[in-house]
């Protein structure tokens, strides 16, 4: 018997894949360079400028090109930056030696750590610079920083911008210390660090704009209103000066909705605000059934009423749900069930 | 009492200056959408949207068969039979009251969409003949003609056509109770056989012939024919005038539902009733008028949305009515539906508190779109 002498490295070959490939700098060089090559020639192809082809561009190219079905965006064939692509991994943290490149490379977390001895840092900067003016006795400078716009990153996007793992304790710690950080007085100074982990809110939810009034010829103010219910897309056009007429695709209500239920829906809106008598509307519908027909007039009638009410009885629309678009369509039928709730009768053999 | 008829009858005149009495303090909002004049003849622009009482004695006596069912069932309700003077019906009196009776009688077509009053309107129009003194020849609704018979039996006197006796015998009973003083007036003038046995000699009052008709239901087809051919021969000759109401007057030139004992279908020229029936509406004879509606709830074939002559009586019927008056009857006009709506609170008809109220009021328009009968069937849960 000949003993084979092997290396620890060679014996590892057959123990399972360690985690996800790990992607070379060279390999991502290639990859940009191949994806700029093929942008060019995609350019060409679509008979496009190469110098002037954006992102956008590239989208719509290779949606044309290879139209899909399918319900996911994700699934479709896409042809993006590699970048985009291949998540960000970290590089190899040591050198040829085995030297660690992070002098907290040992702690297992060393984004994490360096971050918090940094942030650190700055805190006790700030203590300094506090101390120093009351020394001179100057007055303090107030943080006039704006809390109520901002955010802190959450947990998931400080993993992506640290690179690694955190728990959800040490993802508290970070933002109590920042929270510290911009408690005190003379936080202006490290105003750019703190930028870095806060995100600006979106405004508050815009208010629907509500369109003011147009004048037709006679000089009757009329306003217009779109709805839709299940499958039903519905215009309505509501005329001042009216006597309650209601014409549906050229038709009177009486004979468009001989059921009294749907009758009643489109008389909602204009008996909650009180004018019953006093509008008449000019309605184009289609798609749906009766009922979704009647219920896409009966929005379309209340958003373009809004345009003659006041402010407040808008805000009681609103709560009376008129200016809602119901959500509810048809439930999709499941292999295994008869629908989409009802299961096969069950047999017990 | 007296006091109750004076403050009607001032206050029917437009005068609110009634005297108060101390029943019922909504006798002044009553006035306003009733009005005394309870005689056809007496109406005029003046009384359009009121309603005026028909006395039950008369109703039963001149609508033994015409009023529509609902109609039937409110006036049981109220205890009284109140009709809408409407706009249609006045101008139909209007010709009626002007119409030259030595020409060929003239024939008036009621149309309109469902709902809107026509078979209403022909009732008014044939309380005021009766009032007048005319002889009323009343068909409930022709399309009862044309569909749902039971027995069909080949008419003795023409092997081509088909009786239908059950339907005959209600008719000639229901015209017996309405015109009871003709039938004794008016004298057969020629000698009619009946089967085998039976005959009617010329002279005999036409009651004969109905009471033969009505004894021997095989024959009562024959009979209501007999009727009509004499009404129809001395209308010009005598002293009566001759109206000939005919409600659904599109059944007698469409299809049947009827079918054969071989189960070919029957058209409608094969039923003796209806071909009798087309020759009183054609306007040959003088001395009356024909004053007929459309109807497309009782029709055949067609189209719920069809309501003008054109469509519901077919190119056969249109000629065969041609040259006629048409009167088309709409949905109430504002002071219509507030006379109407008066009238149902005044009666305590509408219970819902919300219905007293003007928002009410204006939902009840809306949800009816002012059509009568959607009126009548909303405010009856109510």
């Amino acid at each position: 018997l000949r003993l084979v002498y092997t290396t620890t490295a060679v014996q590892r070959k057959n123990v399972g894949a360690s985690g996800p490939e790990k992607y070379t700098e060279a390999f991502i060089k290639k990859q940009i360079e191949e994806f700029n090559l093929g942008k060019r020639h995609l350019a060409n192809m679509m008979g496009e400028d190469p110098e002037t082809f954006t992102q956008e561009h590239i989208d719509r190219a290779i949606a044309y090109l290879f139209p899909s079905g399918l319900f996911d965006k994700q699934a479709r064939p896409m042809m993006k930056h590699p970048t985009e692509i291949f998540p960000e991994q970290r590089k190899i943290q040591w050198g040829e030696d085995g030297r660690p490149f992070h002098f907290l490379f040992y702690t297992g977390k060393q984004s994490y750590y360096s971050l918090m001895h940094e942030t650190y840092e700055k805190l006790l900067n700030i203590q300094k610079h506090q101390d120093q003016l009351t020394v001179q006795d100057l007055p303090l400078q107030k943080g006039k920083r704006n809390l109520a716009g901002s955010r802190w990153l959450t947990k998931i996007e400080l993993e992506e911008m640290l690179l690694e793992k955190l728990s959800d304790d040490d993802y508290l710690r970070f933002i109590q210390l920042l929270q510290k950080l911009v408690a005190l007085p003379c936080a202006d100074i490290e105003e750019e660090y703190i930028q870095k982990f806060s995100k600006e809110v979106p405004v508050q939810l815009q208010k629907a704009v509500i369109e003011p009034l147009q004048y037709d010829e006679q000089g009757v103010a009329f306003s217009t209103g779109e709805g839709k219910r299940k499958t039903a897309r519905a215009t309505a056009v509501v005329y001042d000066n009216g006597s309650g007429k209601i014409t549906v695709n050229g038709i009177d209500i009486l004979h468009y909705f001989p059921v009294l239920q749907d009758r009643e829906q489109l008389l909602f809106p204009f008996q909650f605000l009180g004018r019953i008598g006093k509008h008449d509307m000019v309605c184009t519908v289609s798609g749906g059934g009766r009922s979704a027909q009647a219920g896409a007039i009966r929005l379309a009638s209340a958003k373009a009423l809004r345009s003659f009410v006041t402010e407040k009885e808008v805000e009681f629309m609103r709560q009376a749900g008129l200016l809602t678009v119901d959500p509810r369509v048809k439930e999709r039928k499941k292999p295994g069930q008869e629908g989409p709730r009802r299961k096969f009768t069950w047999k017990k053999r | 009492q007296l006091d109750h008829g004076c403050a009607l009858h001032t206050a029917a005149r437009g005068c609110l200056s009634s005297v108060s009495t101390q029943d019922v303090p909504a006798e002044r909002p009553r006035a306003i959408f009733h009005t005394n004049e309870s005689d056809p003849a007496k109406h005029t622009e003046h009384h359009e949207g009121r309603l005026y009482n028909i006395p039950l004695e008369e109703v039963k006596a001149v609508f033994p068969h015409g009023l529509p069912h609902r109609f039937q069932q409110q006036i049981q309700t109220f205890n009284e039979a109140r009709v809408m003077v409407r706009k249609p019906a006045l101008e139909l009196l209007a010709y009626l009251k002007g119409s030259n009776f030595a020409h060929p009688a003239v024939r008036y077509v009621l149309y309109g969409e469902r709902g809107t009053g026509k078979t209403m309107t022909l009732c008014h129009v044939v309380h005021y003949c009766s009032r007048q003194g005319w002889l009323v020849l009343h068909i409930p609704d022709a399309h009862l003609w044309v569909k749902n018979c039971k027995e069909l039996l080949q008419s003795s006197y023409n092997k081509d056509r088909l009786d239908q006796p059950l339907q005959a015998s209600v008719w000639l009973k229901n015209f017996k109770i309405s015109n009871e003083r003709f039938l004794r007036e008016i004298k057969t003038q020629k000698k009619y056989t009946w089967g085998k046995q039976e005959t009617t000699e010329e002279g005999r009052p036409l009651g004969e012939v109905v009471d033969q008709g009505l004894a021997r239901v095989r024959s009562a087809s024959d009979a209501m024919g007999v009727v009509l051919r004499e009404i129809k021969q001395q209308s010009h000759r005598s002293s009566f005038r001759l109206l000939v109401a005919v409600d659904g007057v599109n059944a007698l030139w469409g299809r049947t539902t009827l079918r054969k004992k071989d189960k070919s279908p029957v058209s409608p020229e094969e039923l003796t009733l209806v071909h009798n029936l087309r020759k009183m509406v054609t306007n040959d004879w003088r001395g009356g008028a024909i004053v007929t509606t459309l109807s497309q709830t009782g029709s055949l074939f067609k189209p719920s949305s069809a309501y003008t002559p054109q469509e519901l009586l077919g190119k056969e019927g249109f000629d065969a009515l041609d040259p006629f008056v048409p009167i088309p009857v709409s949905n109430y006009s504002p002071r219509e539906f507030e006379s109407c709506y008066g009238y149902y609170l005044e009666r305590k008809w509408l219970q819902h508190e919300k219905a007293h109220t003007e928002d009410g009021k204006a939902e009840l328009q809306f949800l009816s779109g002012s059509n009568p009968q959607q009126l009548d069937r909303l405010a009856g849960p109510l």
